[in-house]
């Protein structure tokens, strides 16, 4: 079976309007990013408690809201009803997010708990335990450090990645592919933005494996232009180049294909926790598909071009 | 070689499959003839976001530690202690050591005078201070081991993590809070004399008369007295006056509690407004404690407390005093004892939980047994011949858990706690007294609890997504390259199994996002082929033979599967050295799932195809 027939399309000859299309999508996504005060960090970054909790039955939120907007912790009142407390998973489930407060009451997440609990007797299964689904506190010390450690993981990751490419092609290629992956990551970084989805470990590593992703696709497509540019000395650079996205087009199709496929899997049946993770490698991996062929091989084009003038 | 990598494949992988088989009963069996550890400890272990459980970050509290083994501590050095804590607030991110050499050098401060048996010179001390708390650290850690240990909780993993930090993770607990409590009590336990009636009564007075007509005093309590009004309809804050509280009349109980808010009293008296009179102590009322914390906070209380040489302790748990009106009123009780305490937990040498005794006033309460060590004996005779008729507070991490009036010189030693929520807790304190005191206390900076039913959700949505991602991937390659997807799915399917049989070997934790990984190593693996199989058509469309066809479309494909994966193995590594717990079990699946597919699809396809294309009269090859 062949889906793909053999295909000469002028790819290099659609740059104009691909940079136009990419530069358009990102500009909506740092627009947003800028609005919101940059990426919506989640308690791993930026400090919190975060509890989930099941009832039941299925919940309404603003009942649950408006439970929460008087809470007695050891005599000290609380109105958390403005956070952010929304539908986890299901109907029955709710999670509670409360930033972090330089005087919280010792033992606050599991408070919360109580609160919720107590909140609506009817509608609770018997023991906390079943009740529970999730909590979690952490300290501003340990997301001030997990950023910095996110931050330098992202940075040396890119350094090692331009070094291996630099060594085995040469360092323009390896500006187009890092530009293909900055690319790739303000694209999904913007469009988390826009749906108001927050940047959370697992995203992180989600992050790091669409560089990855995009990266394997890009460079299958450098590996056929460092070969075609080899047999066909005398074709021009954007021709050859050319040549090899279509050469590897019905491969890169396939494969993207079926890592969309288990990725939508994934997305669909996934559960909650893995959900948005999952989301962000939808999103890469269209991304990052269409980032190889529109953003890394043009610029390669570019500088060639420019380097031979 | 294939056959050999499909044995120990099976062989390594087999314990888990045994171990999945089993049901909790079985287990239990196995366990008891001691068959189940060799099984258990071949098996992939399921992470915490899979099992449930919890995962805490502790922080050894270095001001505090500084501070207790420091000697003739003055106003100077607890000012530079305080602001050395306030920096650490304010930059979460500084160093303690650095910031306390910065201010040690600014306010001149001699350390010899603190800490003179730690050297002589600023340099020396700090650096012997340095040592202290690493070897306090590591106290922590074996204390918090033996703790752990005694609780009982299978396979606990506790780590020490940089200089000043233990993580502790209990894979599979139920019961979090009581874990939780273990691992953060300090376990000091501490013998306090209770100052008498007539000096309490005295200090009130004083500390009334610094509040008053102070506007935040009254700004906190009005805040109260209004939130009181829109949960009960009942009129609060009956105040109590400094006479009626500790007053002479008999029925001093009825007209405090009968006095309603009265606006002149509190301005009068802010302090002795938010207490209950409770006989021989003081009651606190729960929806007040707050405000009375931050009370007992000021500055100016505190001169004033400092100036009698006592201190305010609360009760450990808050009781039910029935009020006039026959309501009951929930109540912690305030204590104002000795800055000193008598005697401390070092002398215990055995704690055990128990039920009183028939006949004693703690009857079928739980209750702590302690027996002290020959030195406790003697000086625990020594306090109680020359207090009796006082009381002693019973003080565990600077809560009180009864107050006895002492009738009695006590010799032998032995003595009890009462005052506990139940049995499990009586138990739980029983195993920290015997564990002994943390030598500083511990803060929990970072916690997570996964509630067991979030983690089965987990592993069944995980399993099912990776059973339909698998099949549907298995399925297109059938289809869409017939013979040849045959071959590819077989290359897939034995690539999870090497995968599994590779963590099970590394015990492995497999967690969530390991299980995604696992998933996506299942799509970029299937790359590979891809790669190799659209190679192998086009060299076929020039026309060569199935055999020269196979070797070229192998040969050339080869350079860029390594580059495409190598580049995904990088990020794969940076992820493992910087993640923690979940993020860690992903890059450990995404690197081994990668070499793995690396193996499967250059060399063990290439195998088969050439047994195949090798065959004399082959001629069309199913691609």
């Amino acid at each position: 079976m062949k889906i793909i027939k053999e295909t000469n399309i002028n790819f290099m000859g659609q740059r104009k309007l691909t940079t136009i299309f990419s530069a358009f999508v990102i500009l909506v996504g740092v627009i947003s990013l800028v609005v919101n005060g940059g990426p919506k960090l989640s308690i791993d970054f930026k400090g919190g408690t975060l509890v989930s909790v099941q009832y039941t039955e299925a919940m309404d939120v603003t009942a649950v809201r408006a439970a929460m907007g008087n809470v007695n912790i050891d005599g000290q009142s609380f109105d958390f009803s403005r956070e952010e407390i929304k539908h986890f998973g299901g109907e029955n489930s709710v999670s509670v997010r409360v930033p972090h407060m330089d005087d919280s009451p010792e033992n606050f997440a599991q408070k919360i708990v109580d609160h919720l609990y107590d909140s609506f007797p009817g509608q609770v299964p018997e023991s906390k335990t079943d009740f529970l689904l999730g909590k979690g506190s952490v300290g501003p010390k340990i997301g001030a450090e997990l950023s910095g450690k996110a931050v330098m993981a992202i940075i040396s990751a890119l350094g090692l990645i331009l070094l291996y490419i630099s060594i085995r092609f040469e360092f323009r290629f390896a500006l187009g592919a890092i530009a293909a992956l900055a690319h790739d990551v303000l694209i999904t970084l913007g469009i988390f933005s826009l749906l108001g989805f927050e940047i959370s470990l697992p995203i992180i590593a989600a992050f790091l494996t669409i560089v990855g992703y995009s990266l394997n696709d890009t460079i299958v497509i450098f590996d056929r232009i460092r070969e075609n540019v080899k047999i066909n000395k005398r074709e021009a650079y954007h021709t050859v180049v050319n040549q090899s996205i279509n050469n590897s087009l019905s491969r890169t199709i396939i494969t993207s294909l079926t890592t969309f496929f288990v990725v939508l899997v994934l997305w669909l049946f996934g559960g909650e926790v893995i959900h948005n993770f999952a989301f962000a490698m939808i999103i890469g991996v269209i991304v990052g598909t269409y980032s190889s062929i529109y953003v890394a091989s043009p610029i390669v084009v570019h500088l060639h071009e420019t380097a031979s003038k | 070689m294939i056959g050999l990598t499909l044995t120990w494949a099976i062989w390594a992988i087999w314990p888990t499959i045994q171990y999945q088989g089993l049901s909790n009963a079985e287990k239990e069996t196995l366990r008891e003839e001691g068959k189940l550890d060799p099984i258990e400890s071949r098996t992939i272990k399921q992470g915490l976001d899979l099992k449930g459980g919890m995962y805490i970050v502790l922080e050894v509290d270095l001001p505090t530690l500084l501070e207790n083994i420091a000697e003739n501590k003055d106003s100077k050095f607890s000012r530079s202690i305080a602001s050395v804590r306030e920096r650490l607030s304010q930059t979460p991110e500084a160093d303690f050591f650095t910031l306390f050499t910065n201010l040690t050098n600014q306010n001149k401060l001699k350390l010899s005078r603190y800490y003179y048996d730690h050297g002589s010179s600023n340099s020396d001390i700090l650096s012997s201070l340095g040592e202290e708390s690493e070897d306090a650290i590591n106290r922590v850690l074996e204390i918090l081991v033996n703790r752990v240990d005694q609780f009982g909780v299978a396979e606990p993993t506790i780590q020490k993590q940089g200089s000043q930090r233990i993580i502790v993770e209990l894979a599979g607990i139920q019961d979090s809070e009581r874990a939780r409590a273990l691992l953060e009590s300090t376990a000091l336990l501490e013998f306090f004399i209770v100052k008498d009636i007539s000096t309490t009564n005295q200090l009130m007075v004083r500390i009334d008369q610094v509040l008053k007509g102070d506007e935040s005093i009254a700004a906190i309590t009005k805040v109260k007295a209004a939130e009181e009004k829109i949960k009960s309809q009942k009129s609060d804050d009956e105040t109590v006056s400094v006479s009626e509280l500790f007053g002479e009349s008999e029925n001093s109980d009825t007209q405090s509690d009968s006095a309603a808010v009265d606006e002149n009293i509190f301005a009068e008296r802010p302090f002795s407004a938010m207490l209950r009179n409770l006989g021989q102590t003081i009651g606190v009322p729960e929806k007040n404690i707050y405000a009375v914390k931050k009370i007992l906070e000021r500055p100016e209380v505190q001169e004033k407390l400092a100036a009698v040489g006592g201190m305010f302790l609360f009760s450990h748990k808050a009781e039910e005093y029935p009020l006039v009106d026959g309501t009951l009123e929930t109540m912690y009780s305030l204590f104002l004892v000795e800055d000193e305490a008598e005697l401390t937990g070092g002398v215990v040498e055995e704690a055990k939980a128990n039920l009183g005794p028939q006949g004693s006033t703690s009857a079928g309460q739980p209750i702590v047994n302690l027996s002290m060590n020959s030195d406790g004996a003697r000086k625990w005779s020594i306090v109680t011949g020359s207090n009796v008729g006082r009381q002693v507070a019973l003080v565990l991490d600077k809560k009180v858990h009864m107050a006895p009036n002492i009738k009695e010189k006590i010799s032998g030693g032995g003595t009890l706690i009462e005052g506990f929520a139940d049995i499990n807790e009586a138990k739980d304190i029983a195993i920290v007294l015997r564990a002994g005191a943390l030598p500083a206390p511990v803060d929990i900076i970072e916690e997570r609890v996964i509630g067991p039913s979030l983690g089965a959700d987990s592993v069944r949505s995980g399993t099912l997504s990776v059973i339909i991602g698998l099949g549907l991937v298995l399925i297109f390659m059938l289809i869409y390259y017939r013979f040849s997807g045959l071959i590819a799915d077989f290359a897939l399917i034995w690539n999870i199994v090497l995968v599994l049989a590779v963590l099970a070997s590394l015990q492995a934790t497999l967690t969530l996002p390991g299980i995604a990984g696992l998933i996506l190593t299942v799509g970029m693996s299937i790359d590979a082929n891809v790669i190799i199989f659209e190679r192998i058509r086009e060299e076929l469309r020039k026309g060569k033979t199935p055999k020269a066809a196979v070797k070229s479309g192998y040969d050339r494909a080869l350079t860029t599967i390594i580059d495409a994966n190598v580049t995904t193995v990088i990020a794969a590594l940076v992820l493992w050295q910087f993640g923690t717990g979940p993020i860690k079990g992903f890059a450990t699946v995404l690197f081994w799932g990668i070499l793995v597919s690396m193996f499967t699809a250059i060399f063990v396809t290439r195998t088969i195809f050439n047994s195949f294309t090798s065959r004399k009269g082959f001629t069309k090859l199913s691609i």
